[in-house]
C-alpha cells in the first residue's frame, strides 16, 4: 500500500536533513500509529506522502505508484483520488455548511465520483450517510459550521476524508482538541469506516495513550535516522 | 484546468461569508463606476448638444470683437456686444455674389429673463441646427407683421404662454429692466418645436418691432396696444381684427367685451402680412449661407477687411470647435478625476483581499488537502476579485441609470443638456471593460500571494 525507501529531505537553507527514513511499509487496511513529538519532521513527512512537498531523494510508493514519477498536477490529482486528510483542528471551510464540507472531498476528484457511481450512490447521499454513520445529526447538516462543537467538526472532517473511499487516510493529530472520552470514540468511528472498504490509516500523534488502539505503533524518532 | 464551476461556487460562497467587507468594497466600486459613467455621459452629451447648436450657417458676421465672443453672443446669447453692424453694411454684403441667404439678428432685449431676438422671415426658412435640421413649428406659424412674436418651446412652457396671448417685451436684458414697454404688447402667433439649443429660450420678433420698441423708449409713448393690460385673463381672445388695428385704432375695449361674449380660444392665425424690417439703423449680427464654400472664404476675407466699418466674419463650425477645445482641459480633468476614483476603489479592493489573505491560509491548506492545485488556489483568489469588480460594475451601471433618470429633467431645465437615456455606448462598454481589466489585474496580486502560500505551506496549517 505505502512503501518508503531511503527517503531523505533537507529544507532549503538547512545543512542537516529533516528526514532520513531507510524504510517504512504500511499494508492495505493496516492502522498505524505514528508517534512523533513536535519538530521531528512530522509535517514534512506528511507533506511528502501527500505529494505536496517535492521528493528530493529516495522513493515513496503509494498503491504501487512512485510519487516521484508524477508531475505536480498528477500528484495533486493522485492525492485527491487516493488520500483523505484530517487536520488537527479547524478542518472545515467556514463558508460551506457541514454537508458541503463533506462533498468538497469529491470536488477535485473524478475517481472518487466514479467510485460512488459504482456503488450506485451520489455524492450528496453518500455524504449524508457518512455524516449519520459518524454521529452527526441530520438537523445540523445545513447549519453554520461555526455552530458545531469541536468534536462534531472533527467528525465532519472525517466524513470528508472518507467520502469516495480513498485508500489512505492521513490523520494529523485529529484528536488533540478533543477530551479523553471523545478521543477514543472518534478513533473507533474512524476504524469502523476504514474497515468497510479496507482503508489504511496513518494516524500521527504525540499522545501515546492512544497508541494501543492501533495495529502497529511506530515512533518517528526511531525510524528517522537524522 | 477543469473544476471552474467548483471554484466559482467556492469564490461566491467565500465572498458571501465575508459580506461586510466585500459589500463595502463593492459599494465603493459601484459608486466610482457610476461617477465615471455619469461624467462621461454628461461630457459626451454636452459636447454633442453644444456642437449641434448651429449648423448649415457658413458665416456669422458681427462688429469686430473676438471670434468666440461673437459666437457666444450671436448663437448662445451669452454676453453683450456693444458694437453693431450698420444696416447699410448688411445690405451691401447681402448682395454679394454667391450669397444664398442671410438672416439679420438683433439682440439686446429680454422678456422675463429670456432673450428677445429681432429678425426677419429668413430666420424660419434658413436657420438650421443639429444635423442641418430646420426649425419646425410646434404650434402656429412665423410672424407676419410687427405685432407678432414667435416663442421658443422653453419660453412657452416655462411661462405658460399660448398662441394668441399678448405679451410685453421690454428693452434691455434681464428681469429688472428700468422701463417696460407696456405700451407695446405683441401677439404670440407661433411656438417652435424643441431644438435643445438656445433657440428654445428665445422670443423671436420682427426687426421692425425692435425698432419701434426702442423709439418709444426715447420719445413720448405712442399708444399702439390695448393699454392698460386689463384683459390679461382674456388675452387669447384677441383676433386678427384688432391685431391690425393697433396702429390706428384705440377703441379695443369694445372689441374685447364683444369677444368675451363669444367665449375663449377663438383666436385665429389669419393676419395681414406687414413690413417685418422697417428701417433699422443697425443690427447685432447676421448669419450667412453661400452657394459654394469658395464664396464663403472669399466673402469672409472681404468682410474682415471691410472698409466702411470694422466687421468680423467667423465660420461657426470652426469657432465652436475652438470654444470646445478651451473647455476640453476642464473635461479632461474631470475624466482624470473619475478614473482616479475608480482606481482608488479598486485599490481598496486589493487592500481588503490582501488583508484577509493571511487569515485564509488555513482555508487554502484545506483546499490543497482535498486535491486543489496551486493554480486552482490562484484561480479562486483572482475570480473573487473579478467577481467583486463585476458586481461593482453592474451595481454601478444600475446606480448610473437611476441617476440618469432622476437627474435628466433637472439638467434639461437648468442647463439645456438633454442626456440620452440609452444602452451603454461602445465607448462606455470599453470603459467598463477597462475597469474589469484593472480589477482583474489587481486580483492577480493576492492570487499570486495565495499561490505561493499554498506552495510553501503544503499540508501544514500555519496561522
Amino acid at each position: 500500500m505505502l512503501t518508503i525507501t531511503d527517503l531523505t529531505h533537507t529544507w532549503p537553507g538547512q545543512s542537516q536533513p529533516t528526514l532520513n527514513i531507510k524504510a517504512l511499509h504500511i499494508d492495505k487496511g493496516e492502522r498505524v500509529f505514528l508517534y512523533g513529538p513536535s519538530g521531528c519532521g512530522k509535517s514534512t513527512l506528511l507533506g511528502l506522502l501527500a505529494g505536496i512537498n517535492m521528493l528530493q531523494s529516495g522513493q515513496v510508493k503509494i498503491l504501487n505508484t512512485d510519487l516521484a514519477t508524477l508531475s505536480h498536477a498528477n500528484r495533486d490529482r493522485f492525492r485527491a483520488d487516493h488520500i483523505g486528510t484530517i487536520f488537527q483542528s479547524f478542518n472545515l471551510l467556514p463558508y460551506l455548511n457541514p454537508l458541503e464540507n463533506v462533498t468538497l472531498g469529491c470536488e477535485f476528484s473524478k475517481q472518487r465520483h466514479k467510485r460512488l457511481a459504482d456503488k450506485n450512490t451520489d455524492v450528496k447521499t453518500e455524504a449524508t450517510r457518512l455524516l449519520n454513520a459518524l454521529g452527526i445529526n441530520e438537523s445540523v447538516l445545513s447549519q453554520d459550521v461555526s455552530k458545531l462543537s469541536i468534536g462534531q467538526q472533527q467528525r465532519v472532517a472525517a466524513a470528508r476524508a472518507f467520502i469516495g473511499e480513498p485508500e489512505l487516510i492521513i490523520a494529523d493529530e485529529p484528536t488533540s482538541s478533543l477530551d479523553a472520552d471523545n478521543r477514543q470514540a472518534f478513533i473507533e468511528t474512524l476504524f469502523s469506516q476504514a474497515k468497510g472498504y479496507q482503508a489504511s490509516i496513518l494516524f500521527v500523534s504525540h499522545d501515546q495513550s492512544l497508541a494501543s488502539l492501533f495495529d502497529r505503533q511506530i515512533s518517528l524518532s526511531d525510524i528517522n535516522g537524522v | 484546468m477543469g473544476y471552474e464551476m467548483t471554484l466559482l461556487k467556492l469564490a461566491i460562497k467565500s465572498s458571501l461569508n465575508r459580506k461586510a467587507s466585500v459589500l463595502l468594497t463593492l459599494c465603493t466600486i459601484a459608486i466610482s463606476v457610476m461617477l465615471l459613467l455619469s461624467i462621461e455621459r454628461v461630457r459626451q452629451d454636452a459636447k454633442s448638444s453644444f456642437s449641434n447648436t448651429i449648423s448649415g450657417t457658413d458665416l456669422i458676421v458681427g462688429a469686430r470683437t473676438g471670434d468666440i465672443q461673437l459666437l457666444l453672443s450671436s448663437v448662445f446669447r451669452i454676453g453683450h456686444t456693444n458694437n453693431a453692424v450698420s444696416w447699410q453694411s448688411y445690405l451691401d454684403i447681402k448682395d454679394r455674389k454667391g450669397v444664398a441667404w442671410t438672416i439679420p439678428i438683433s439682440l439686446g432685449d429680454s422678456h422675463k429673463g429670456h432673450a428677445v431676438l429681432g429678425t426677419d422671415d429668413a430666420y424660419f426658412t434658413h436657420y438650421r441646427y443639429g444635423k442641418k435640421q430646420h426649425l419646425a413649428f410646434q404650434q402656429g406659424r412665423a410672424f407676419h407683421n410687427g405685432q407678432e412674436v414667435v416663442l421658443g418651446s422653453d419660453v412657452a412652457s416655462k411661462l405658460h404662454y399660448h398662441i394668441g396671448q399678448q405679451i410685453v417685451i421690454s428693452h434691455g436684458m434681464g428681469n429688472t429692466s428700468f422701463h417696460h414697454h407696456d405700451d407695446n404688447p405683441m401677439t404670440i402667433v407661433g411656438i417652435l418645436a424643441p431644438t435643445g439649443t438656445p433657440v428654445d429660450k428665445t422670443l423671436h420678433i420682427p426687426l421692425i418691432a425692435v425698432d419701434e420698441m426702442h423709439q418709444q423708449s426715447h420719445k413720448q409713448p405712442i399708444l399702439i396696444g390695448n393699454k392698460p393690460q386689463k384683459t390679461n385673463d382674456h388675452d387669447h381672445d384677441h383676433d386678427h381684427d384688432h391685431d391690425h388695428d393697433h396702429d390706428h385704432d384705440h377703441d379695443h375695449d369694445q372689441h374685447d367685451t364683444h369677444h368675451d361674449e363669444h367665449g375663449h380660444q377663438q383666436f385665429t392665425l389669419d393676419s395681414q402680412p406687414g413690413d417685418l424690417i422697417g428701417a433699422p439703423k443697425q443690427i447685432t449680427a447676421f448669419l450667412m449661407g453661400f452657394d459654394s464654400p469658395l464664396y464663403t472664404l472669399q466673402v469672409r476675407r472681404n468682410i474682415n477687411m471691410y472698409k466702411a466699418e470694422p466687421l468680423l466674419a467667423i465660420m461657426p463650425g470652426i469657432t465652436l470647435r475652438e470654444l470646445w477645445e478651451m473647455l476640453d482641459i476642464v473635461e479632461k480633468i474631470l475624466l482624470l478625476f473619475s478614473i482616479v476614483v475608480v482606481l482608488v476603489s479598486l485599490l481598496g479592493m486589493l487592500t481588503t483581499l490582501l488583508a484577509t489573505l493571511s487569515q485564509r491560509r488555513r482555508e487554502l491548506a484545506i483546499l490543497r488537502s482535498v486535491g486543489a492545485r496551486p493554480i486552482h488556489i490562484f484561480a479562486l483568489m483572482s475570480s473573487e476579485a473579478i467577481l467583486i469588480t463585476f458586481m461593482g460594475c453592474l451595481a454601478g451601471c444600475m446606480l448610473f441609470y437611476g441617476l440618469l433618470i432622476t437627474a435628466n429633467p433637472l439638467l434639461q431645465s437648468q442647463f439645456g443638456i438633454s442626456l440620452t437615456i440609452d444602452w451603454l455606448s461602445n465607448y462606455e462598454l470599453m470603459l467598463l471593460g477597462a475597469i474589469m481589466a484593472a480589477g482583474t489585474l489587481m486580483g492577480l496580486l493576492p492570487a499570486a500571494r495565495a499561490y505561493f502560500y499554498s506552495l510553501a505551506d503544503g499540508m501544514s496549517i500555519k496561522i
